[in-house]
């Protein structure tokens, strides 16, 4: 299938063993490990998705959920064009750590990047465990803040593509036009978004091997 | 400008988090880089060196050596330099210490002895505990020489006691059992305990453990072995072709110095455990989510044992060290060494690579971590400015890429065993090993990395890479000696060889050029993060709360925490700093002298500091501070006034008893003291000036007989300082007293009884001193009466104050004018800038007592047109006379004391509104202790 192939950077945020791998192992290799290594700095995955007209390459930073390993998040979240906040539903302090990550990437990330907030670890709450954040304070917190929100569970699978999918939705829009501009500039702009609109613009026209 | 000038210049030019970030440049003295340098404990340190040539004779020396008998007694002569420090001896060559040194524990020697003189020379021969002699020949002046002997005599007796632990401890050495099975042929003997290897198998090959064993055995018995070893060129390449699964646990303590650290606190790693033993905290919690996911492919791991020593030692090192508690990675460490070593030397060695190694690596913040990217890069742009040209075009960020690599020093990046082979170097070289394999990966991966221009790419190829270090490196060739070298031993090669011009010493360099910088930014964005995450307050702006937050963390030691150690909250003594840095009324003084006042002083702080904190602990957090002092700040009258009453209503049931009353009364008083002696001026007394300067111009001017149309303004106004002190503290006087009085007449007594007060009158002559009497003896009138059990409701509080014009005034505005949290910090520190405010101040204040004077002028000249512009002036005057009883820097008083000050106002040089603000800040009087006699200051105008 010969379609344009748009990159988009996404970072994953949240407190630590919160499921944030998990997620991004079960989107790109439909897989799940009970104990997963903590990740140490942080984790790049990439997984492409056909969204009809066009592929979409996620490069996924995956980052450590530990409250010292904070100060590292900037070097990941820069120039990221979305981001997931993961917060555990059995958690209630992860929450609390989701608003922090959402009011930090308003201030200090791109202006137009696009955040879904993430409820994980639902077949716990499923299987008995008690849910300690509602639904309701979440979806509040999402339309506050403009926020995609998913309850998810990545043991499961339940509900993980769908978040890749809605963000995957909300950007081509955006990208297309700046891959024009791009074009328009003959490429030769070196600045922090024209990374993604050369490359878009290269592989463009080049068949896509690869879609999933 | 003299040199000192321009330093102290200089100086003041500093900002802030830059003089903080200086201080805590480490400086190392010579002992602890001989700790370091050496691995040694704390608590060693020299005591005495002298040089050497050392020569070492071994028991064991091997039958081919030992045939020639005679010869055998000649050995290599070292020379070098010898240490002395309280447990050990220590000596290196002088030339290359790689070619013999030695860190002996003196508990292992058993005999010294003169050695038969050979030459005049001063020789010492030492038989040790193993049998290895060896002999030591002094060099220098005899003297030197006896004094060092002396020294080294006294410390064997010292170390007497110390020779119980050896026999034990020696048990614990996989070494020790190598030798008693292979070279006294002791069959009954069983390996002493060790890692989970032992049990669970090593990862990786073991084709080679054998021969391997057998060239450390030749080694041991050849230059000793754990306490005693001797160091030379064969055990640096020893440890290079990679160590031997079964005595790599013991081997890694040696080269890490934990051996040294275990064999000096016996006991102490279950010591930890068991005293902290089903406590919790923030660590264990942490430590808990990760313990299943540490290793997980290594068989242990998914047992409960292993799980078990794991939990131990990391819960053991987040009680030795809560500063650091536990940060991710450990747990991969931890893992890694728990393979080869028992829980004890796990533990010791985990202490000795977060010190001597990886020194900030895990802190809080991380700094160490954070600063060693920092260096790599900076070695990247020296040693490979190709690969630094492509980095920086493409915006790439390397330590994305290289950040987990020296974070979790490779073990989450390479196969399990050749992490191990790169823990073997980085013990025995240093930190430079990482850099130096970083560097070499990057070169290795040069071409392919050169060719993609992000960040993740670069990842995936250097995963890929890492993936395949057992492939060979040079698989198309036709020579299959170069097919069969390794990726790996690529590696070394390029890392060890090419990368030997890295230097620890050029490490150390680069670490301390850059750490300021580091831990600016680190501020910065804690800052940043705090601020951000506060909550939300009314009356405070956000330059108000970053100043805030800047002198809290002033006052706490703030450079602990940016590296990472220390408490962020704030004690009782550190609270009345803090105050006293931005509060007028909190600032010490001489009123500090009195014991009455500092019991006053002390006794409504102490009730700020507990209403203010949250947490019911001893300490106030940030948050708690900015909530206070949001309250403390009210903008209305009503609210300050309610938020006063509210420290005293300690029920909350908006009432308060007689006792109440005196300590509210008491606190008023200590906050008013500053206008009260003088040291400021409120609002009232500054109108009252302006009044008076104005009534006596207009006067003058009218005497003169010139039209109000084209009054002149004087050159300068004198005013009477004295008076204006004194007559602001009557009045303060007087509110304290009415206060009171009312206090007592308008509480609602719960017995209707009369209480017997004395008269207070508004006697304008009475003196200062006999109201201050009056006052007391009201005081302890009331505070007598056993049957005053009245109490006092917020509404009759709030009447009692707004009846007082002085108190009212004081919690409109002079309480609030009295915080200054708008100030920067520095603002109000550096010497020269107090100076230039002061000049400012009177010079605005001139302006404004000559705009209050055409003020005055219009009004009588009502059908003056001229009003106009100065009506526009009037209200921007009247904002800032809100601003007018703040601010005051002690070194106003010595320029103060000066009788009379003349200023040159330059009329073309309009001062904007911000510095106008400032200006007015600083207007004060001097204090009138200090210059009894009337002090004239005159305004131009």
């Amino acid at each position: 299938m010969n379609s344009a192939l748009t990159s988009i950077k996404l970072v994953l945020l949240g407190e630590a063993a919160v499921g944030k791998s998990s997620i991004v192992l079960r989107f790109v290799s439909n897989d799940f490990a009970e104990n997963k290594e903590p990740t140490i700095g942080a984790a790049f995955l990439t997984q492409r998705v056909n969204m009809g007209d066009h592929t979409i390459k996620f490069e996924i930073w995956d980052t450590a959920g530990q409250e010292r390993f904070a100060s590292l998040a900037p070097m990941y979240y820069r120039n990221a064009q979305a981001a997931l906040v993961v917060y555990d539903v059995t958690k209630p302090q992860s929450f609390i750590k989701a608003r922090h990550w959402v009011k930090e990437l308003r201030e200090q990330a791109s202006k137009d990047i696009i955040i879904a907030l993430v409820g994980n670890k639902l077949d716990m709450v499923e299987t008995g465990a008690e849910r300690k954040v509602a639904l309701e304070e979440a979806e509040n917190l999402a339309s506050q803040e403009g926020l995609l929100f998913f309850e998810t569970s990545a043991k499961t699978g339940s509900n993980v593509n769908e978040v890749f999918l809605a963000i995957g939705q909300k950007i081509p829009l955006k990208s297309a036009q700046q891959q024009q501009q791009g074009q328009g500039s003959s490429g030769l702009r070196i600045n922090d978004d024209s990374r993604v609109d050369l490359r878009a613009a290269q592989d463009g026209p080049a068949p896509s091997s690869c879609n999933c | 400008m003299s040199f000192f000038d321009s330093l102290r210049q200089k100086a003041a030019n500093v900002k802030f988090l830059d003089k903080l970030a200086d201080n805590f440049t480490p400086v190392m003295n010579r002992d602890e880089k001989f700790r370091l340098e050496y691995k040694l404990p704390e608590e060693e340190h020299v005591l005495d060196d002298t040089n050497a040539d050392v020569s070492i004779l071994n028991p064991y020396k091997r039958a081919k050596r030992a045939e020639n008998s005679e010869r055998s007694e000649l050995a290599y002569v070292f020379s070098g330099r010898l240490y002395l420090t309280p447990h050990y001896l220590v000596f290196r060559d002088s030339f290359d210490s790689t070619s013999c040194n030695f860190t002996l524990n003196i508990s292992t020697i058993r005999k010294v002895e003169r050695a038969p003189i050979m030459s005049y020379a001063y020789s010492l021969a030492i038989t040790l505990h193993c049998g290895t002699r060896m002999v030591i020949q002094f060099i220098g002046l005899r003297n030197r020489t006896d004094q060092f002997c002396h020294k080294f005599k006294e410390l064997l007796r010292e170390n007497i006691p110390n020779t119980k632990l050896l026999a034990p401890f020696l048990e614990t050495c996989y070494s020790e059992y190598l030798i008693a099975r292979n070279v006294l042929r002791e069959s009954d003997v069983n390996p002493p305990p060790g890692g989970l290897g032992q049990r669970y198998r090593y990862p990786g090959d073991a084709s080679k453990e054998k021969p391997k064993l057998k060239l450390w055995l030749d080694y041991f018995q050849d230059q000793g072995k754990n306490l005693t070893i001797v160091k030379n060129h064969m055990f640096y390449k020893l440890i290079r072709v990679g160590v031997p699964n079964r005595l790599r646990g013991e081997l890694w303590e040696v080269c890490s110095g934990s051996l040294y650290s275990r064999f000096a606190n016996p006991g102490e790693y279950k010591r930890l455990l068991e005293a902290n033993e089903g406590k919790d905290s923030r660590a264990i919690e942490e430590i808990e989510k990760d313990l299943n996911r540490s290793l997980p492919e290594y068989a242990a791991y998914q047992e409960k044992e292993g799980i078990q020593r794991l939990r131990n030692v990391l819960t053991a090192y987040s009680w030795k060290n809560p500063d650091v508690g536990y940060c991710q990675a450990m747990n991969i460490l931890v893992a890694a060494l728990l393979i080869f070593m028992t829980e004890e030397q796990a533990f010791w060695c985990l202490v000795s690579i977060c010190d001597n190694y990886i020194p900030g690596y895990y802190s809080k913040t991380m700094y160490g971590t954070l600063l060693d990217q920092r260096v790599f890069e900076s070695f990247v742009e020296q040693k490979m400015p190709l690969m630094w040209e492509h980095i920086t075009s493409h915006d790439i960020q390397l330590s994305v890429v290289s950040l987990p690599w020296f974070l979790s020093l490779f073990f989450t990046s390479m196969p399990l065993p050749y992490a191990f082979r790169i823990m073997d170097i980085l013990l025995v070289n240093g930190p430079k090993t990482f850099f130096q394999v970083a560097l070499a990966v990057l070169k290795i991966n040069g071409e392919d990395l050169l060719e993609v221009d992000d960040d993740g790419m670069f990842i995936a190829i250097l995963k890929n890479y890492f993936q395949t270090l057992d492939h060979s490196a040079h698989p198309d060739s036709a020579d299959i000696r170069y097919r069969q070298i390794t990726k790996f031993q690529e590696l070394l090669v390029v890392a060890f060889k090419e990368f030997s011009i890295i230097t620890d010493s050029m490490v150390d360099q680069q670490r301390s050029k850059y750490r300021k910088d580091i831990l600016h930014n680190i501020e910065s964005f804690a800052k940043r993060t705090q601020l951000r995450n506060l909550p939300q307050v009314r009356n405070l702006t956000p330059d108000n709360l970053s100043n805030i937050y800047d002198l809290f963390y002033l006052c706490i030691e703030s450079h602990k925490i940016s590296m990472g150690t220390g408490s962020s909250n704030m004690d009782f003594e550190a609270f009345v700093q803090f105050l006293s840095k931005f509060c007028d009324w909190c600032k010490p003084s001489e009123s500090d002298e009195r014991p009455n006042f500092r019991k006053q002083k002390r006794a409504f702080l102490k009730r700020l500091f507990t209403k203010w904190g949250s947490s019911g602990s001893q300490e106030l957090t940030l948050n708690d501070v900015v909530f206070g002092l949001d309250g403390l700040l009210s903008k209305d009258l009503m609210s300050s006034i309610n938020y006063f009453f509210s420290l005293f209503d300690e029920q909350g049931k908006d009432e308060i008893n007689g006792e109440s009353i005196l300590q509210i009364s008491e606190a008023l008083l200590f906050l008013t003291e500053a206008w009260k002696s003088g040291r400021y001026v409120d609002k009232l007394t500054q109108k009252s000036i302006e009044d008076d300067i104005a009534d006596s111009i207009v006067m003058n001017n009218s005497a003169k007989g010139g039209t109000l149309e084209d009054i002149e303004l004087p050159a300068g106004v004198t005013i009477d300082e004295e008076k204006y002190k004194q007559e602001q503290a009557e009045r303060y006087l007087q509110a304290a007293s009415n206060f009171l009085q009312r206090s007592f007449e308008y509480a609602r007594p719960s017995e209707e009884k009369e209480v017997d007060l004395i008269d207070l009158s508004d006697d304008e002559t009475e003196s200062k001193q006999a109201k201050e009497k009056k006052w007391e003896s009201l005081k302890a009138n009331v505070a007598l009466n056993p049957n005053q059990t009245s109490v006092m409701d917020l509404a009759t509080f709030r009447m009692i104050i707004l009846a007082d014009e002085t108190y009212e005034m004081f919690f409109a505005h002079t309480l609030r004018n009295s915080i200054h949290v708008d100030e920067k910090i520095g603002s109000r520190d550096s010497r020269g800038g107090a100076l230039r405010n002061m000049f400012d101040g009177f010079l605005a204040d001139g302006k404004r007592v000559a705009s209050q004077v055409r003020r005055r002028v219009d009004s009588v000249a009502t059908k003056n047109s001229s009003s106009s512009g100065s009506a526009a002036e009037a209200t921007d005057i009247q904002d800032e006379v809100d601003d007018f009883t703040s601010g005051h820097t002690f070194e106003h008083d010595d320029l103060l004391k000066h009788d009379l000050i003349s200023l040159e106002d330059n009329e073309g040089n309009e001062p904007n509104p911000e510095s106008q603000r400032k200006k007015l800040e600083s207007f004060s009087f001097s204090d009138p202790s200090e210059t009894r006699e009337h002090s004239l200051i005159e305004f131009e105008a």
